[in-house]
């Protein structure tokens, strides 16, 4: 069978845009222009007038056809504030964020129906918006839902260890704030789908950009009141995912829109409508203080991190969820005393927040990270001795942290030691020096972060769910199902080659078929593609092959240790000479003699067929609660120059040391790696989603909003280490958000390093040029006033 | 205010392809209702798309991309003439721009991505007259005339006087930008541009400054200083420009020139850059751009 | 206004009616069948829409199709040979130059467009990455893309190429 690269690079690809259903409708959306305003009216005449135009929807019809979206996380506590917001797909009389849809146009084509949205006439009134978590959690701000207190929608509060212990016996405190801008993760491909309402059997199915379908098969039949049995959700061709096609939301009025023309209606998102109307993520700030010797031992935080969470999200909680491993991964790879972080999340009128590569734990360990860093340089250590200080040593594991993570293994030390050499650190040290002289500044950041990954929540729908079916077909070939979407991270490949390995079937003779809602699962979320769904297809191909060498052993006449199975070929290793396709072996098992040529055992309990269907839990999880099962390990070293006059940042050298445990296929952890470092990047330097102060988004495009090019990609080393995970089935960790989580970190670290001569604390990100030239303005003033 | 719409429809076109400059002229002589001449539409699209263009009723449109007259590069004796539909892309690699303008050239190549300087034309970039245009810096520096054509006949303006403010320029909408040139740049000038933006490639700059030089013996016979995106329209620094010309060339009267010119600009602060920034990338601009041209010439 | 144009794309010259509001992207999307090329900012910024025009990458999003008479059109289908992947797209599954697919068949023609004119000049990593600057990638990092269009040319020196 051909690869999906191969389909892919030679065009063939079925991506959302490309899907084409005979009688086919489209559907424009309608944004609001105004971040916050009451909806005074609403016309839909002039656009229904429209040859061409089918309907026009709006948040009436959410009232009177659907019901406010479902809750997706809910953690109300004692002591703790969670609140939700009521919310319809499309609101009715006031809109919260600049671009929320209002009405959406369906037509019988594309252009007519952007013809017709600029027709719809809605009269607003216009509202003060709500510019920043900080200002929102004023008591005089204006309040985003009417029937809160506040805009607070999230206070969590944690107790990790002794923190009052950890601070009394400190030698130092050390205060630190950190703030990352607002961003977004930007596939290339926005989101898009076609609904297919089947009138007859009052049924509907959907076809999509979906990272999550039995999810969204949840959410969208909860939405539409429908029974979940009558609502399929099929996966195509992903144009890049990274947490933010976890949801479905405007999805819900396509499907209506179907519904209601009786037509099979199409979405295409545009891009700017994707970046505007879509999940944000950071936009954090950190206040807080660290406690350590003056040997370096670190010993406690205390610290907040406020979050702009923008609207009640679309995943209703979900957005609200990701402050908890903002929080939990304060405490990164080292020993600790103890620590007490609050988690809070304010509403803002911006767009909602939701999962994005890093999902909060890249907040926490840039927090740390840059702490670390700025303790080193007070005692005069480099920031490699302070970590390897700290480390959880190798012989330490399954290592319980202080915020009950437990941690699976590793070799920390043995990691940092690995980039040290690789990135010629002492060489670049030289370097700065000499560069110094002439006026060049060169900066050498270093960072080590780890990836929690495959999470497993109680109370939400993260909580832990898989399912993996592998199936011999009769004719040989082998399917595999799962809830692991391909969304580029070589999730088809990698349950091939487990498949492949465990079976000795010839990889070309596996499909992974296409994920559809049929198979319960989350989805590849939190990096656990590699934990769940794997380990849960690995097992799945494990007790198939039990059942395979059954049925060999006895076709062969041979015992069942003798059998053998290698390169698509069964056979007993006594009778190597006769032979067994995986086609013979099935059609013999189900037709020629079939069920009744099999060992009267099988039959007996059920087990003939050569078809499993399984699911995986975390071992760790049911006693520890660690919300999390592997934990891969990454050093980051960076070496950038920054041009002092214009502010912008090179990056001459860049070396990522990673650990997810054995790897299944090293091209495509490569591949995730080069891509999470270079978004990485991204946040650090130049992505920025900026609102003006009446709450309008002006970084709506790629003009504006900048994804790193190719050019200002660094070339990247990448080395690995395999220290297996003992709680997995492949021995493989997690993996595909470390990178982010480092490189955005070790950036400016590396910036902060090299503006060291001006004592420039690189606090903020992106330190985009006139960032950067703004510190070394105020640096140099302070320096003139100190003469 | 307009709904936000993510992608707009472009308008109904009359869609007209003049082949040669009679025909043009002939259309843009009877051409009734509203119209609009294009080149490479790399402005025009997006500027529809995303709704700063609107033509409810319909538009016709005269592209001028297939008229061979409007293409050229040419050494002209002493003067580099350029059709006024030459795509960018056909102005880098034209012989007598890497030979006698490398610093047009090398501006040039900082502008968009590949595809679009295959398409998007000079004449295009200056018409559009945003203060951001990035071609204009360099041929303002250059000293460049611009030749318009219309019904009412031929006109020539230095491309000093052709802008009047962010989109706005002497030009009818009747009429064709249908040349540019400029002085070849002699053995004792040269000619530099840079930009900054918040990213290196496929960016608007924040500020962009070109410089132009003659040097006889040590000395500044002639200097030129324009800059992008630091005014209403690109802009010529006379004031700069005077520090310099007729003094002897040094680091530290470059940096003088160079503090007049952050002095001289009127710069906002906008999505890409504050006032203050702006001001303060046009002294390094300006004095990168200028000792890079002594360092060619000394 | 509707109009009868004539588009070759890959060779084949198709008789088409258009509007003449219609993008390049458009229309062979949606009437050639070209579904390799794909849209996304329809603005020129992301280069998913690149096709080579007599060779040269433009963004079919900024074209008019109207405008597009006498001029070849090549996208990743008339890189094909039959079933036969072009040594170029072969480089890039080997290297895995792709992750998502989505920018890949207009990142694939403006690195047809650099090989194919690189002759023995020594290309820079930097020279490829600017050859594919206005082809935006948020999966790879690019670093698989500049391999991949290394061992392209590697290809194309040994003769193996069309
Ligand atoms: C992704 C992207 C990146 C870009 N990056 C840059 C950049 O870095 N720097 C920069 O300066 N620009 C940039 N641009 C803008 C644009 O590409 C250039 O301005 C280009 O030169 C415009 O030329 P065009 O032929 O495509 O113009 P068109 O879109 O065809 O025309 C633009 C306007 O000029 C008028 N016009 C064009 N030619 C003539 C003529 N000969 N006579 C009379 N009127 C005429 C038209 O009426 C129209 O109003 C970018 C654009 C895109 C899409
Ligand atoms: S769709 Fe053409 S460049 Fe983005
Ligand atoms: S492979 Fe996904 S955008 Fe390039």
């Amino acid at each position: 069978m051909e690869s999906r690269e191969t389909r892919l690079i030679a065009g063939k690809g079925q991506y959302a845009d490309d899907l084409d259903f005979p009688g086919m409708a489209h559907l424009v959306f309608v944004g609001s222009p105004y971040g916050h305003a009451k909806i005074v009216s609403l016309s839909v005449e002039k656009a229904l007038a429209v040859p061409g135009v089918l309907a026009v929807l709006t948040g009436e019809d959410m009232v009177a056809h659907t019901n406010p979206l479902p809750v997706q996380a809910n953690f109300k506590s004692p002591g703790w504030t969670w609140r939700l917001a009521d919310v319809y797909a499309m609101p009715r009389d006031k809109v919260r964020w600049y671009g929320e849809p209002v009405a959406a146009v369906v037509a019988e084509d594309e252009i007519t129906a952007r013809r017709a949205a600029e027709l719809v006439e809605v009269a607003y009134k216009v509202l003060e918006v709500t510019g920043n978590a900080l200002e929102a959690l004023e008591p005089e701000s204006p309040k985003l839902y009417d029937d809160w207190e506040d805009n607070k929608q999230v206070h969590l509060k944690f107790d990790f260890g002794d923190p009052e212990g950890a601070f009394a016996e400190a030698d130092q405190v050390m205060h630190i704030t950190n703030r990352e801008g607002r961003v977004t993760g930007l596939p290339i491909e926005a989101r898009g789908c076609v609904a297919q309402y089947d009138t007859k059997m009052d049924s509907l199915e959907m076809w999509g950009s979906f990272q999550t379908p039995y999810l969204s098969r949840h959410n969208i039949a909860a939405t539409l009141g429908m029974p979940e049995v009558k609502v399929r959700i099929n996966a195509v061709d992903i144009g890049g995912a990274f947490g933010l096609k976890i949801h479905a939301w405007k999805e819900n009025v396509v499907a209506l829109a179907s519904k209601l023309t009786a037509r099979p209606v199409k979405w295409f998102e545009p891009l700017k409508d994707f970046i505007v109307t879509g999940p944000h993520q950071r936009d954090v700030f950190w206040e807080g203080d660290v406690a350590f010797n003056n040997d370096g031992t670190l010993l406690g935080v205390k610290a907040t991190v406020t979050h702009d969470l923008g609207v009640e999200s679309t995943n209703k909680g979900i957005a609200a969820l990701s402050i908890f491993p903002a929080c939990s991964a304060v405490p990164n790879m080292y020993h600790w005393k103890g620590m007490h972080i609050e988690g809070i999340g304010a509403v803002t009128n911006k767009s909602f927040y939701c999962a994005y590569r890093g999902y909060g734990k890249d907040k926490g360990i840039k927090f740390i990270e840059h702490a670390l860093n700025r303790i080193a340089r007070k005692l005069g250590m480099t920031p490699e001795a302070i970590r390897l200080k700290n480390y959880i040593q190798p012989h330490e594991f399954p290592y319980h942290q202080i915020n009950s993570y437990v941690y699976d293994s590793g070799d920390y030390p043995g990691t940092l030691n690995k980039a040290l050499e690789m990135a010629d650190v002492d060489h670049y040290r030289a370097e700065k020096e000499k560069c110094l002289e002439e006026g060049r500044y060169i900066g050498i950041g270093v960072v080590s972060a780890i990836e929690p990954a495959g999470v497993a929540v109680p109370n939400c729908q993260m909580g832990g769910i898989t399912q993996a079916r592998v199936q011999i077909t009769a004719d040989g070939t082998i399917e595999i199902h799962s809830d692991r979407t391909e969304i580029g991270q070589g999730s088809e490949v990698s349950h091939a080659i487990i498949v492949s390995d465990i079976l000795g079937c010839k990889r070309e003779d596996i499909l992974v078929k296409r994920v559809t809602s049929d198979y319960i699962g989350q989805g590849p979320l939190s990096s656990r593609g590699a934990v769940y769904p794997a380990s849960a297809v690995a097992k799945a191909a494990k007790m198939l092959k039990k059942k395979v060498v059954t049925c060999a052993a006895t076709f062969l006449k041979a015992p069942e240790e003798s059998i053998v199975m290698e390169d698509g070929m069964i056979f007993s290793i006594d009778h190597p000479e006769e032979k067994l396709t995986y086609g013979q072996l099935s059609e013999k098992a189900l037709f020629f003699p079939g069920p009744r040529g099999l060992p009267v055992e099988m039959l007996k309990n059920h087990d003939h067929l050569l078809d499993v269907t399984t699911t995986w839990y975390s071992p760790t999880t049911p006693e520890s609660g660690s919300s999390y099962t592997s934990f891969c390990t990454s050093a980051d070293i960076a070496v950038v120059e920054v041009d002092i006059e214009t502010g912008a940042t090179k990056i001459i050298k860049y070396v990522h040391v990673h650990d997810a445990g054995t790897i299944i296929n090293k091209q495509i952890v490569d591949g995730q790696i080069h891509g999470g470092i270079v978004q990485g990047i991204g946040e650090a330097l130049s992505e920025r989603l900026d609102y003006d102060t009446d709450g309008r988004l002006l970084t709506t495009s790629f003009s504006t909003y900048l994804i790193p090019t190719a050019v200002e990609a660094p070339d990247i080393e990448v080395a690995h280490l395999e220290t297996p995970s003992p709680f997995t089935e492949t021995g493989s960790k997690g993996m595909g958000e470390a990178p982010i989580i480092g490189s955005k970190a070790v950036i400016l670290a590396a910036i902060e390093d090299a503006l060291s001569p001006y004592d420039i604390v690189v606090n903020d990100s992106p330190a985009s040029p006139e960032r950067v030239r703004k510190w070394v303005v105020e640096a140099l003033k302070r320096q003139e006033e100190a003469q | 205010m307009k709904n936000f719409i993510g992608s707009r429809a472009i308008p109904d076109l009359v869609y007209h392809c003049p082949e040669n400059m009679e025909q043009l002229m002939d259309l843009l002589g009877h051409i009734q209702g509203h119209f609009k001449i294009v080149a490479g539409c790399t402005d025009f699209i997006p500027a529809v798309r995303g709704g700063r263009w609107a033509f409810d009723d319909g538009l016709e449109l005269i592209d001028i991309k297939k008229i061979p007259e409007l293409k050229y590069v040419t050494l002209d004796g002493d003067r580099i003439r350029i059709g006024g539909a030459t795509p960018l892309s056909m102005i880098i690699g034209a012989p007598a721009i890497k030979e006698r303008a490398p610093g047009l050239a090398h501006g040039l190549t900082t502008m968009a991505s590949p595809q679009v300087r295959n398409v998007g034309t000079i004449g295009g970039n200056i018409c559009m007259s945003s203060p951001a245009a990035d071609a204009v810096p360099s041929l303002l520096v250059l000293d460049a005339q611009v030749i318009i054509n219309g019904n009412q006949g031929e006109e020539k303006s230095p491309l000093d006087r052709f802008f009047l403010g962010p989109g706005r320029n002497i030009m009818a909408p009747d009429q064709v930008l249908t040349e540019i040139n400029f002085p070849a740049p002699a053995a004792n000038e040269s000619q530099h541009f840079q930009k900054v933006g918040t990213r290196d490639a496929v960016v608007i700059s924040i500020v962009s400054a070109a410089s132009w030089l003659k040097v006889d013996n040590g000395k500044c016979q002639g200097v030129r200083i324009a800059m992008g995106s630091v005014a209403p329209t690109p802009v010529r620094l006379p004031g700069a420009e005077a520090l310099l010309v007729g003094n002897s060339l040094t680091l530290d009267a470059i940096d003088a020139c160079a503090k007049h010119a952050s002095q001289e600009i009127t710069p906002i602060t906008d999505l890409r850059g504050s006032a203050d920034y702006r001001r303060d990338l046009a002294y390094t601009l300006t004095k990168r751009t200028l000792t890079a041209c002594m360092n060619d010439l000394m | 206004m509707k109009m009868q144009v004539q588009l070759n794309v890959n060779d084949t010259t198709h008789q088409l009616e258009i509007d003449a509001n219609a993008t390049l992207l458009e229309v062979l999307r949606n009437l050639t069948r070209h579904q390799s090329v794909h849209r996304s900012c329809e603005e020129g910024e992301c280069g998913a829409c690149t096709v080579l025009m007599d060779g040269q990458p433009v963004n079919s999003c900024l074209i008019l199709a109207a405008s597009v008479q006498g001029n070849r059109i090549m996208t990743v289908e008339g890189l094909m040979k039959g079933d036969t992947l072009h040594p170029l797209m072969k480089a890039f599954t080997d290297e895995l130059g792709l992750q998502c697919g989505f920018c890949t068949p207009g990142m694939v023609m403006s690195a047809y467009a650099l090989v194919n004119q690189w002759e023995e000049e020594v290309l820079s990593d930097m020279d490829i990455r600017k050859a594919i600057e206005g082809n935006l990638c948020r999966c790879t990092g690019y670093v698989n893309i500049v391999k991949s269009i290394r061992r392209a040319k590697a290809a194309k020196d040994a003769g193996n190429w069309w």
